[in-house]
């Protein structure tokens, strides 16, 4: 009968791989927030997997009515949240809660590209074209944002 | 006629105002899990126990919401923690909970991809809890 005490491998203790670390000893609550859902999307699609593991860019999301934002650093398969806005940022993207939210809420379509269509996709693209929603870099690193929107979407 | 702030009229009172929501019914369509609402403590503001509000929400309707202790509402699948001024803010329209989430001024605890996904739909229960006339314990 095998006996799992003897066994070297035995009581070896099974750690969870991380790919979200926090940059901060103490992250912020959005921080932490926007750290935890990438995670739990990532972990539970791999397509979403596929394009975290893909994905190299410094990302700023800054939520303008509640002055409190982060930086989302993408190395291939790993992202580090720093507290607040870093330097050498590829696209940053400034709005209110509500609208970060609905960002997270964008469907994902053919191709990969998110859906601006149907309520919540025209209520963002609305946004864009009102200025509420201002995303920099957004013209040169088109394929970065859409990526990035599919690991951030929950849908 | 106004109810106690976290007593069981008001549970029950905020049970009517969900399910007479439309926006809650489509908004909250899918939606099968738990939710506990804790309300911490402050005896300064006469509020001295902290209680827990146990909603028992699906597919759009409320089909249980009643009033418990802290353990109860934290055994639920969501669980939101605040104390009982910041309750107050969000029912009185002075905080938006999602802000307030964002801000960490209210705690969350629970799969973050779907209550994003359902952000919709807790913008409206908190739409409802403005709608029950309340007496405040610090106001008495």
């Amino acid at each position: 009968m095998h006996d799992p005490g003897t066994h070297p491998m035995a009581r070896r203790a099974v750690k969870k791989a991380t790919l979200v670390t926090y940059a901060s000893k103490e992250p912020s609550a959005f921080a932490e927030m926007l750290g935890g859902l990438i995670e739990a999307n990532v972990l539970a699609h791999a397509n979403k997997h596929k394009d975290f593991d893909e994905l190299t860019a410094r990302v700023g999301i800054w939520v303008t009515d509640i002055d409190e934002g982060v930086t989302l650093v993408f190395e291939s398969g790993l992202l580090t949240v720093y507290n607040g806005l870093e330097p050498r940022r590829k696209i940053t993207i400034r709005a209110e809660a509500e609208t970060v939210m609905s960002l997270s809420n964008l469907k994902i379509g053919v191709f990969g590209l998110p859906v601006y269509y149907d309520g919540v996709g025209r209520g963002v693209a609305l946004k864009l074209l009102q200025g509420k929603l201002k995303i920099d870099g957004m013209m040169t690193n088109i394929a970065t944002l859409n990526r990035v929107t599919r690991v951030f979407s929950v849908q | 006629m106004a109810v106690n702030a976290f007593s069981d009229e008001w549970a029950t009172q905020f049970k009517d105002e969900v399910n007479k929501s439309a926006a809650y019914k489509a908004a909250g369509k899918g939606w099968k899990w738990t939710v506990g609402l804790v309300v911490e403590a402050e005896p300064d503001k006469h509020f001295p126990e902290s209680r827990g509000l146990v909603m028992d929400l699906f597919d759009g309707d409320a089909r249980d919401i009643r009033v418990g202790t802290a353990a109860d509402a934290q055994k639920c699948d969501f669980v939101i923690t605040a104390p009982y001024s910041r309750w107050k803010q969000v029912a009185t329209k002075e905080l938006d909970a999602t802000k307030g989430m964002l801000q960490g001024k209210l705690k969350l605890k629970g799969d973050l991809p779907t209550i994003v996904r359902y952000t919709k739909a807790s913008q409206e229960l908190t739409e409802c809890t403005t709608r029950v006339p309340t007496q405040w314990p610090d106001e008495q």
